[in-house]
């Protein structure tokens, strides 16, 4: 199955190493072997129709910063619409780091992708947030299949597995951890004492905060998967807009001092009546209190009951996992459409 | 307020009723206003004739709607200083004509793209005479499908991409006019939305915004509980609900199109039908609210219809007749605007368009009475439907009996009857000479004069 891949940062070159690395063994379980005829970057592209030399294109972009640099394949400064229109790969990957001010571009490489036939793994999670309804109905308009099951939980099969438990059975409500940063943050609050400034400098030098840790810290990144969730498995046509958010900036140690004995605070999204992301209370122990930076998401069903996952929210290898994931869905569906 | 106002053709005839609509945009000077507007009154018909024309070959006829075209569109044009902007508009058309006689093969991607020019270009003499920017739906962010002359929009992705358009130049202040009826594909071909379909533009674009109301400017004062040319003491409806309007859009009402009131209804967008020519008149506004307590409200007629039965007692008790019926008609694309079957089963009674009689009865008898499914099918063409409208019967016990009870009372014949299980509507059939006094009994009968 020939691929394309937009946006070669941590995600997409983790992916790049899964698929080279699980080769054979995709192979033999399932009959996959994926080509991927083209990569695009900010600077540019690297296609070949035959498929790209895996360890050659990561060696690029390590030395020169772009794909662009391969020789033979790299090309600088292209329209990255008309390279997925033109490239032949039956399936984009959408893996760019847009960012809520800007969510255009990778909207539009999802369109092109969909006019032209594409199916669609996308790991990003803004266009998401911002268009998916419109999205899904372009998607099924052209017969496509659409699949983001790592922008929520990364690894973590989380909208699977909530898809699965309202099979037959009725979510009354949802209440999850979904930031692995912010929870470092309010683990080692409450763990070591420190203050939050304190906190987002230690989870930005371990590599769990981003420079620029805004979208954590105000609940942004969790109120997108909010919105995502509530979308697919809630069938909810809610955008952010929808979602009341505050985040943890500046929390005061006062906070997680003042929480009742057996309480833990932590940046909370719950889908009740209304969708909300804020500093809460859970239970100490119980399934939400999770350390460090690992995510929770506890679902509460009408006859089966409380349900929990938790495992690791974040990480490059955890995300390309739940691409590969996407990609073995699609494949296995392409075979067996009639 | 945001408002949506859209203009229909009749208000947009030359640059007399140009500027009046203007002045209406103006008028609301305390609101935020988007415009819509059809192509002015009569362009669109012309265009599909010169379009057909130019396939055709008939060189002469093309010349002279081609030169009706121009004089039209540069008279107007010019009142407001908008020749530059017409220009190259008819030079486009003239163009694309000369194309369509080159190869003397009119497609329906053609037709469109042809068609569209009417809008194209009262969007940009309009925006002229309001200063602002003309836009086309598909740059406002309507994307449809890819049929041609009949498209359907893609609903959720047209809403969040015009409000994505729409919402910051709104903001910024400045007047918008979008042509209504065209669209394009995602691939950026131009489609057209077939009847209503400026009505459409108008109710997407209020949904997407979303806008407070949207306003549907034409040249009726809005719905009226009889046509008043039957009922001379007829009432207009001062509100009515989406379900009803789109009840008596179907019955023919001067209503808008059923399928351009579904955005406002799905949205919760309220319509207000106005009248250009009377703009003191509050008009008619459509909301989701609930019924006000009146049961019917409007007493319809729909002519030109026929009345056919397939009848035969080998259809009793015989499950799957009814579905070979109705599979006959739509094999030929037959509209079955009513149905009526007793539990006997002996008779299942359609009323069809008289324009599509014969090829519904060619399909009858082929399909079913040649395989004997059914014994003989007859036709009844001397027929209208009447209906009584309101979302209030719904549940109130003994409207039907006074339905039938004031028919009866005027000696008149009762052929079929139909009401569907949302008790919006109660329908039947009469011969045609009856049904001006059946309608006029049922508006004495349920007091609808005020």
């Amino acid at each position: 199955m020939k691929i394309a891949i937009v946006g070669f940062g941590v995600v997409g070159q983790a992916l790049v190493r899964l698929l080279n690395e699980r080769s054979g063994e995709l192979y033999r379980q399932h009959g996959f072997a994926p080509r991927i005829v083209a990569v695009m970057d900010t600077r540019g592209a690297a296609l070949s129709a035959q498929g790209l030399e895996i360890a050659a294109l990561l060696h690029a972009k390590a030395s020169d910063g772009t794909v662009a640099a391969l020789a033979d394949c790299g090309v600088a400064g292209v329209d990255s619409e008309q390279v997925i229109a033109e490239c032949g790969a039956r399936v984009l990957i959408e893996a760019t780091p847009s960012s809520l001010r800007d969510p255009q571009p990778a909207i539009r490489h999802l369109k092109a992708a969909f006019r032209a036939g594409l199916h669609v793994v996308s790991v990003n999670k803004v266009p998401l947030a911002v268009a998916l309804p419109g999205l899904r109905e372009l998607a099924n308009y052209n017969r496509v299949m659409f699949r983001f099951s790592g922008t929520v939980g990364a690894g973590l099969p989380v909208l699977a597995l909530a898809q699965q438990c309202a099979l037959g059975d009725e979510i009354l409500s949802v209440r999850a951890v979904l930031n692995g940063t912010t929870n470092y943050i309010l683990w080692r609050m409450h763990e070591a004492g420190l203050d939050f400034a304190a906190a987002l400098a230690e989870a930005v030098r371990l590599g769990y905060a981003e420079t620029d840790p805004s979208a954590d810290i105000d609940g942004v990144d969790t109120a997108m998967k909010t919105v995502i969730f509530a979308n697919v498995v809630l069938d909810r046509a809610a955008t952010l807009a929808d979602v009341q958010v505050a985040g943890i900036r500046d929390l005061p140690r006062e906070r997680i001092a003042a929480a009742a004995a057996g309480q833990r605070v932590k940046l909370l999204a719950e889908f009740g009546e209304a969708l909300r992301v804020g500093p809460e209370e859970v239970e100490a122990h119980g399934p939400l209190d999770v350390p460090a930076n690992i995510n929770a998401v506890s679902l509460s069903l009408r006859h089966g009951g409380e349900v929990t996952l938790r495992g690791p929210g974040a990480g490059g290898v955890e995300t390309a996992t739940g691409v590969l994931r996407d990609l073995l869905d699609i494949w296995h569906a392409l075979g067996s459409a009639p | 307020m945001t408002i949506v106002m859209k203009f229909g053709g009749s208000s947009l005839a030359d640059a007399d009723t140009i500027r009046r609509c203007a002045a209406l945009v103006r008028g609301q000077s305390s609101d935020r206003v988007i415009t819509v507007v059809s192509a002015m009154a009569g362009v669109t018909d012309m265009l599909i004739e010169l379009a057909q024309a130019a396939a055709d070959g008939t060189r002469m006829r093309v010349h002279t709607l081609l030169g009706k075209l121009h004089e039209r569109h540069e008279l107007a044009a010019r009142a407001f200083g908008a020749n530059e902007a017409v220009a190259p508009l008819l030079s486009q058309l003239d163009t694309l004509v000369a194309g369509i006689g080159a190869v003397s093969e009119l497609t329906p991607r053609s037709h469109d793209a042809v068609v569209s020019f009417g809008e194209r270009l009262s969007a940009v003499i309009v925006a002229a005479a309001l200063e602002g920017h003309a836009m086309t739906g598909h740059e406002a962010g309507i994307v449809t499908d890819d049929r041609h002359t009949q498209a359907i929009p893609l609903m959720k992705l047209s809403l969040h991409q015009i409000r994505e358009t729409l919402q910051p130049r709104l903001e910024h202040g400045e007047p918008i006019v979008v042509t209504g009826f065209i669209a394009g594909t995602q691939h950026g071909a131009i489609t057209t939305f077939g009847r209503g379909g400026s009505d459409l533009t108008a109710t997407l674009v209020g949904a997407g915004l979303p806008a407070d109301e949207v306003w549907i400017w034409s040249d009726v004062d809005g719905l009226m509980s009889a046509d008043p040319r039957i009922v001379p003491e007829a009432r207009l409806l001062g509100h009515v609900t989406f379900a009803e309007a789109i009840e008596m859009g179907q019955f023919g009402a001067k209503s808008m199109h059923p399928r351009a009131l579904e955005p406002a209804a799905e949205y919760r967008v309220p319509v207000r039908m106005r009248n250009t020519f009377h703009p003191d008149c509050a008009g008619t506004l459509i909301t989701d609210g609930q019924p006000n307590g009146e049961t019917v409200r409007s007493v319809l007629r729909l002519r030109g219809s026929v009345l056919v039965t397939i009848a035969g007692a080998a259809m009793v008790g015989q499950p799957g007749t009814a579905a070979r019926v109705f599979q006959a008609l739509a094999d030929v694309g037959v509209n079955v605007q009513v149905i009526s079957q007793t539990v006997s089963e002996a008779g299942i009674s359609v009323v069809i368009p008289a324009s599509q009689l014969d090829p519904a009865r060619v399909a009858l008898e082929n399909r079913l009475v040649r395989t004997g499914v059914a014994r003989k099918v007859e036709i009844e063409s001397d027929i209208d439907v009447v209906a009584v409208v309101g979302a209030g019967m719904a549940g109130v016990p003994g409207i039907a009996a006074r339905v039938f009870g004031a028919v009866a009372r005027r000696n008149i014949n009762v052929m079929a009857i139909a009401q569907g299980s949302s008790e919006l509507t109660i329908c039947f059939v009469v011969k045609a000479d009856a049904s001006a006094t059946a309608v006029q009994a049922l508006h004495a009968e349920f007091g609808l004069a005020g």
